[in-house]
């Protein structure tokens, strides 16, 4: 008998594969032992070869189904599409990433499967062949671990970032399978243009660099902007900086301020005090640039770098380039 | 036009404790308030209604019976009525069971043209309701839209915004559309306003009021089982410290970021 | 109160909190450095719905009463005192408008008031103690009555669209008739450069020769210092709930404070000194929260409550300076500090020493209505 399968659907991000899909393959191989075959699910289209990019994370086998329609399909469409895969293949458990796409097929498939799925996970483990899986509640404050005991098959989105994509030198199988596409009229995608940044705000940003009372000259905050628009990201200040003309009180990170948790935040000529750090210290990943080996911005900071902000500045856009 | 806005309730703060006997969670004290996201969804059925003549919004929730308070400020902000859905059969409803009582509620409603939703609850922030009530409503979804607008007379135009791309999609309505909150500035009830929503109808359908599958409803209906609930360990973290000049020190957080998968 | 109006007040303050949190709070700091409203800050405060908080429904207002009232300026004074005075000044208006106003006049004026602040003026430069002391007249030519005067220190002179103005008759007969900014004679004079509540606009109005037919003396002739007794007893109960507001941010600054900070190695909030300054600054808080509310309670009855709210202002405005300073003293450097809010706050308490009746008028009067019992 095979061994029942833990899928991993692999998502598209404009030309190339969304990393959630391949940080999620990762973590699925940690998860499947000898017990679960990994399949990643791929919907592409006749031209394109995404499962390239997915080889090297050593999924035991790649299962992809070509239709020109998917690079546009529309969010019922794929989960049409998936729904004839899983009445094909019964999988055990499929994963997603709690991206914006994930987050919209995953339970549009939850319905048409109804079973249970469990969104924006930050830890899974299998109890034998039940999925756990961790998701936190109260804006983070809270973790649940959620179980669906007696559907199949068991479903999660997890968060971006949470797990790290470790390329193997595994050999993936390619294969491929066939679904009727159902065209679904009465919603069209017009368009899709690339994007650099969606933020609008420091708090929707998903990469922040946050400027201090040492990071406020002028040449600094235009040595910022072009960070953030490199990264994707957007302008965050202290307190300090909101006196500023160039700032308002909507950019202020803190407890008077935002709190903000995206995916990296970079800490320039800003100390740290509490009603900073409060605002922020549940971000991903922290870096910390400051002067003074001493202050508190570091107790919290993932990566730190003692010394001047506008040269460690310039130093880190030069070499974005 | 009839447009449905489905709202929920949380508890005024994220600020929740564990009980450290029972393990459950301590939500005493915590009043209750609207969904801040759902006001984005109400926002954007008024702004329809403010731009032409023919618009009735009706809000819709499930729960207890205090969440007519959420009905209530929703109507304060302009909606015309408020329909909650409240019995103990739909207690401890997962978002499989919760979309499904929606779903019929919203036939019940009848006519709707347009079924929205807030991008997610700031409690569960699963966001998955409205993906399940437009599958079993047989509707297309839009989700997470940043702007929409009648496009024709049964048309809406609306931009989706993914990580790093703008979608630009066209539904023929009916259909059900969630919301991101940088759509619009929800508007505050005016105190005026408030005293005239207690004049509104809202009305509270229970059990018998809607055709319901029993085997669908509440713990029953609901796939998934939470089985623990615990506070998270503090985030330990461990500094690497970024060494040489500024160049060398960039190169190393490049590094960093680079196997961190940020850029 | 009847369920559905308590249920009205939770939504009512549910939503100033918001407002207060979102639209307040952040501009309180830089409406002090900048002594006046952000730009478009009253446009926004208006189109919200506040001026009509305590209108009645039958004007297009929203119809709370003196306790929901009082309530709602109490709330917004934990994030901004002068725009909750700047509120206080055009309800205490109002109400005289709606207990001494003609029905013609009500019509006429009330409607308007949820667009356009309202003001009530007294005083002069020839003293604001002694209302026979003015010297601002109303002469009556033909049917018409011609006022001429200046009239400073209005709260919210120079934003208020309309003012109330006690004005002499006779040489021994004070009355109130309602002006118009839009009125042909009708000026503004300078604005104070007072030193707390530096967002409400303070400012004179100088008449000169304006024409006013009979319909707008408000009251009889004579009812001026009947009517002036009354906006100052309104007033009064209002200014005790923006104190408590106030003495509710210097403990939640002051508490905060102490939770963070440790001198040596003892945190603040293990420190006896700490506990007294702060137990202190709750029981002023709390006793002047309960005597604004108990004059509004009998306002909303119907009953006497002039000694109360006089009880309310003088015993709340010292202790919000009192509060302030304890505040001030748990901050230390930082409460001295213009970074911090303390010192403002202080300031802001200050001016309710002295506006709408000092606390020795306040005293007096408490004494005299003792002394008739």
């Amino acid at each position: 008998m095979s061994k029942p399968e833990l899928w991993v659907i692999a998502e598209r991000r404009l030309d190339h594969i969304e990393p959630t899909t391949q940080q999620l393959i990762t973590k699925a191989k940690g998860l499947a032992g000898d017990q679960f075959s990994v399949v990643a699910i791929l919907l592409e289209a006749t031209n394109d070869h995404l499962e390239n990019e997915l080889t090297a994370y050593g999924p035991d086998e790649i299962r992809v189904v070509r239709d020109d329609r998917f690079p546009t399909a529309t969010d019922a469409e794929h989960a049409d599409a998936l729904q004839q895969l899983v009445t094909a293949y019964q999988p055990n458990s499929i994963l997603f990433g709690a991206t914006i796409t994930g987050r919209s097929i995953a339970p549009r498939l939850q319905a048409k499967l109804q079973t249970g799925l469990t969104a924006d996970c930050l830890d899974l483990r299998f109890d034998d062949e039940t999925l756990v899986a961790t998701k936190p509640s109260y804006g983070d404050n809270i973790m649940c671990e959620i179980i669906c005991p007696d559907h199949r098959p068991q479903m999660a989105t997890v968060r971006p970032n949470t797990f790290v994509a470790a390329p193997t030198t595994g050999d993936a199988t390619v294969t491929t399978a066939t679904v009727t596409f159902h065209p679904v009229d009465r919603l069209q995608v017009k368009a899709a243009t690339p994007v650099v940044n969606t933020a609008t705000t420091v708090g929707d940003a998903s990469r922040v660099v946050a400027l201090g009372r040492g990071a406020a000259s002028s040449a600094t905050i235009d040595s910022a902007t072009k960070l953030a628009e490199k990264l994707g990201g957007r302008i965050g200040v202290s307190r300090p900086l909101t006196d500023q003309d160039r700032f308002t009180h909507d950019d202020q990170i803190g407890q008077s301020g935002n709190t903000i948790h995206p995916e990296l935040i970079i800490n320039f000529g800003i100390s740290g005090a509490v009603q900073y750090l409060v605002g922020m210290q549940d971000s991903q990943t922290i870096v910390a640039v400051n002067a003074d080996e001493n202050a508190p911005i570091f107790d919290v900071a993932d990566y730190g770098y003692v010394g001047d902000a506008q040269a460690f500045m310039t130093a880190l856009l030069g070499q974005f380039n | 036009m009839k447009i449905v806005v489905c709202l929920k309730q949380v508890p005024e703060t994220n600020d929740v404790t564990i009980d450290p006997v029972t393990h459950n969670l301590d939500r005493r004290g915590l009043a209750g308030v609207m969904n801040p996201f759902d006001k984005n969804a109400i926002e954007l059925a008024l702004n329809l209604k403010d731009s032409r003549d023919d618009v009735q919004v009706v809000l819709l929730t499930m729960g207890p019976d205090d969440y007519a308070e959420s009905l209530r400020e929703g109507m304060a902000m302009g909606a015309d009525e408020g329909v909650l859905l409240s019995d103990r059969a739909f207690a401890g409803a997962d978002t499989l069971a919760t979309g499904y009582v929606l779903a019929q509620a919203v036939k019940k409603i009848g006519d709707a043209d347009l079924i929205l939703f807030g991008r997610q609850a700031v409690d569960a922030d699963t966001g998955q309701v409205g993906p399940i009530v437009a599958e079993f409503l047989h509707q297309p979804q839009i989700t997470y839209a940043a702007n929409l607008r009648l496009s024709g007379a049964n048309e809406v135009t609306a931009e989706r915004l993914l990580e790093d791309t703008k979608q630009t999609l066209v539904a023929q309505l009916p259909a059900v559309v969630s919301v991101r909150s940088e759509l619009n500035t929800p508007r505050y009830p005016t105190p005026r306003n408030i005293q005239l929503s207690f004049n509104k109808p809202l009305t509270t359908w229970h059990h018998d009021d809607l055709d319901l599958d029993d085997s669908r409803l509440g713990q029953a209906g609901s796939p998934t089982i939470v089985t623990k609930v615990y506070a998270p360990e503090p985030v330990k973290r461990e500094l690497t410290p970024l060494t040489g000049t500024p160049s060398e020190a960039a190169s190393q957080l490049i590094t960093a970021l680079k196997q961190r998968q940020l850029i | 109160m009847p369920a559905t109006t308590a249920a009205a007040a939770k939504l009512l303050l549910q939503m100033v909190d918001d407002y207060t949190q979102r639209e307040i709070s952040p501009y309180d700091m830089s409406m002090d450095a900048a002594q006046d409203f952000p730009k478009g800050f009253v446009d926004k405060l208006t189109k919200t719905g506040f001026l009509g908080i305590m209108l009645p429904q039958e004007f297009g207002g929203a119809g709370f009463g003196p306790e929901v009232t009082a309530t709602v300026l109490n709330h917004i004074a934990r994030g901004n005192a002068s725009t909750a005075v700047t509120l206080e000044g055009h309800f205490k208006t109002i109400d005289q408008i709606l207990k001494y106003g003609t029905p013609a006049l009500q019509q006429a004026l009330l409607p308007t008031a949820n667009d356009r602040i309202f003001a009530f003026s007294m005083t002069e430069a020839s003293g604001g103690s002694n209302p026979m002391g003015i010297s601002s007249t109303a002469t009556r030519e033909g049917d018409h009555w011609v006022i001429n005067g200046d009239k400073i220190m209005i709260t919210n002179g120079g934003l208020a669209q309309v003012y109330c103005v006690l004005v002499k008759t006779a040489p021994d007969e004070l009355s109130v008739f309602v002006v118009d900014q839009d009125m042909p004679g009708f000026s503004f004079g300078k604005r104070e450069d007072f030193i707390g509540l530096r967002g409400t606009p303070v400012g004179e109005i100088v008449m000169d020769h304006i024409v006013v037919d009979n319909d707008h003396l408000l009251g009889k002739l004579g009812d001026g210092g009947v009517i002036g007794d009354s906006a100052h007893d309104d007033a009064r109960i209002l200014m005790g709930a923006v104190l408590t507001g106030i003495m509710e941010h210097e403990l939640k600054i002051s508490t905060d404070y102490a939770k963070e900070r440790k001198a040596g190695n003892t945190p603040l909030t293990d420190l006896q000194v700490t506990h007294r300054k702060v137990a202190d600054m709750a029981m002023r808080k709390e006793t002047t929260k309960l005597l604004y509310q108990r004059a509004a309670q009998l306002k909303a009855a119907g009953q006497p409550y002039s000694e109360e709210a006089a009880m309310a202002k003088a015993h709340g405005s010292r202790a919000a300076v009192s509060a302030g300073d304890d505040a001030l003293q748990i901050l230390a450097g930082y409460g001295y500090s213009r970074e911090y809010p303390v010192e403002h706050l202080i300031r802001d308490a200050r001016a309710m020493e002295i506006a709408e009746g000092t606390v020795e008028k306040m005293r007096s009067a408490i004494a005299k209505a003792e002394f008739t019992k």
